[in-house]
């Protein structure tokens, strides 16, 4: 049994279809990259993971299926998520932002707390701040540190570099690549930047349109350059 | 000149009370509860009937017309407002409706003449020349300790801090483990509370009548719309140009005068600053 497994999953915005037939699995301790251009359908398999749209197909959670769970019982369930709007809270300062994510993990706060602040000491730092001030790379770590308030097991991550300058998204990947390793989260990433998914993830499934076109290890892909080319446009 | 400022500060402070069960309403749902009056038109009416026709404690008709502002709050929520889901026109008009049914309920029950709400203290103090009834005085106090009770909730409280997330970011909530659902049932038992209590002053500093739900809804949309938005420091503020608004216009030009300038306010607004003087989604 996969820790993650994603069966014949089809979604809807309303009438209009998002997403059909994607079939993923993710094993304990994995990074898993789904990579894809613009408007592929990586946020909305993301959304469907944490039940905010409506699906058809299984999504199936150390053997649990998720279809039908709201987004609150998901999160209790152990899977954390860092949209790529980061839909933070404006008008809150950083440490009410981290706060809220520990609204189901409220006897975890501390150790949560003084891990975030180890991975992203910057935000111990300004904790007082209003998010709406602050930059892009700062709030990605805001929504971050507040998806790891909920004690998760699974991490969803979606476009963690987009408009984001290299420097940071190399931290970024020291961040993803800390969590995984040193506190063992399972962590699914969306990606455009197929240079970004490829040096982080184990295994890779290349979205497209709504449809998987693909899928590999980093190594099999890395090697099919045609394949690369034909969604990336060679980058 | 001082007896402006301190009939300002107590009116303001009562309005404050009255709009906060409807701006924590627009804040969460970005709608507007057209029936909100009706909650202080109960809530005055449940008092009067438990404290003057019973005759029992007027604190436990305070606290009758509380539970029953929350009961209303909940079966709002959960039978007009979450059928609807996000369709506020819908709501909007159907809790206009059901102010309107609750008033002939009232008339049927009670009567279609006003009835006075003897003062819950009685007496009246000096006050740096003014006189000041204890009915107002403690009224105003009580709004005062109740926002700052709410101000404290909002802030520091978990499910406080998850009504704030849901009035800033829906989605960021719901990935925050919080469920809308529920924090909209609280805040709408919450509202309910606050729009009895506000009923039970209200009516004694003016009077109990099937209409009395008007005035009061006038000065939450007003609050509202002037404000921009639904913070609880938001309201106080307007709360007070309102106030101090209506008690200049009553000393200085006419007392038949008292509401137009609240209205004209909400349309010079909505001209020349739609977006409110505050215009920030926060609670």
């Amino acid at each position: 049994m996969s820790y993650l497994e994603i069966e014949n999953l089809s979604a809807f915005y309303g009438k209009a279809q998002a997403l059909t037939d994607i079939s993923i699995t993710v094993q304990p301790g994995e990074i898993v990259a789904v990579v894809g251009p613009n408007g592929a359908g990586k946020s909305t398999l993301l959304d469907s993971i944490m039940g905010l749209v409506k699906i058809d197909g299984d999504i199936r959670l150390r053997g649990h299926s998720l279809v039908g769970r709201t987004p609150s019982e998901i999160v209790r369930h152990g899977v954390g998520y860092a949209p790529e709007r980061f839909n933070l809270f404006p008008y809150m300062s950083v440490r009410d932002n981290l706060m809220v994510g520990a609204f189901t993990a409220r006897d975890d706060i501390q150790s949560n707390l003084s891990m975030v602040h180890s991975l992203f000491p910057r935000l111990e730092e300004r904790e007082g701040q209003e998010t709406s001030t602050q930059s892009g790379g700062e709030r990605q770590m805001v929504s971050f540190g507040r998806a790891l308030m909920t004690s998760p097991e699974l991490l969803l991550v979606d476009e963690p570099t987009i408009g984001l300058a290299p420097k940071i998204c190399h931290e970024i990947a020291e961040v993803l690549r800390k969590l995984n390793k040193e506190y063992g989260l399972t962590v699914v990433i969306t990606e455009q930047n197929a240079n970004f998914a490829l040096s982080l993830a184990s295994r890779i499934y290349v979205l497209e349109s709504g449809r998987m076109q693909t899928s590999g290890t980093a190594d099999e892909l890395r090697n099919d350059k045609r394949l690369l080319e034909a969604y990336f446009g060679g980058h | 000149m001082l007896q402006i400022l301190i009939q300002g500060l107590l009116l303001s402070g009562l309005y404050a009370l009255i709009a906060m069960g409807f701006t924590l309403i627009f804040s969460i749902g970005r709608v507007l509860n057209l029936a909100y009056g009706a909650y202080l038109m109960v809530g005055g009416y449940m008092y009067f009937w438990v404290s003057q026709t019973l005759g029992m404690p007027k604190l436990l008709g305070v606290a009758v017309a509380a539970v029953l502002g929350v009961l209303m709050g909940f079966l709002k929520y959960r039978l007009i407002v979450k059928t609807l889901k996000g369709d506020h026109v819908a709501v909007e008009i159907s809790t206009l409706i059901l102010a309107v049914v609750i008033q002939a309920g009232i008339v049927l029950v009670f009567g279609d003449s006003s009835k006075i709400l003897l003062p819950i203290v009685p007496g009246v103090i000096n006050v740096a020349g003014a006189s000041v009834t204890y009915n107002i005085l403690i009224a105003t106090l009580i709004s005062w300790a109740i926002l700052l009770g709410l101000f404290a909730f909002v802030r520091l409280t978990h499910t406080g801090r998850a009504m704030q997330a849901v009035s800033m970011d829906a989605k960021g909530a719901a990935i925050s483990g919080i469920d809308p659902d529920r924090i909209n049932l609280i805040t709408w038992g919450i509202s309910g509370a606050l729009g009895a209590i506000g009923g039970v002053f209200f009516a004694s500093y003016t009077q109990l009548s099937p209409s009395m739900w008007v005035a009061p809804l006038i000065i939450s949309v007003a609050v509202v719309i002037v404000g921009g938005i639904g913070s609880i420091l938001g309201t106080l503020v307007v709360a007070h140009i309102i106030g101090f608004l209506e008690v200049i216009v009553v000393a200085t030009l006419a007392p038949e005068l008292r509401g137009v300038f609240t209205m004209l306010l909400i349309i010079g607004v909505l001209v020349t600053r739609p977006q409110g003087l505050f215009g920030r989604e926060e609670l």
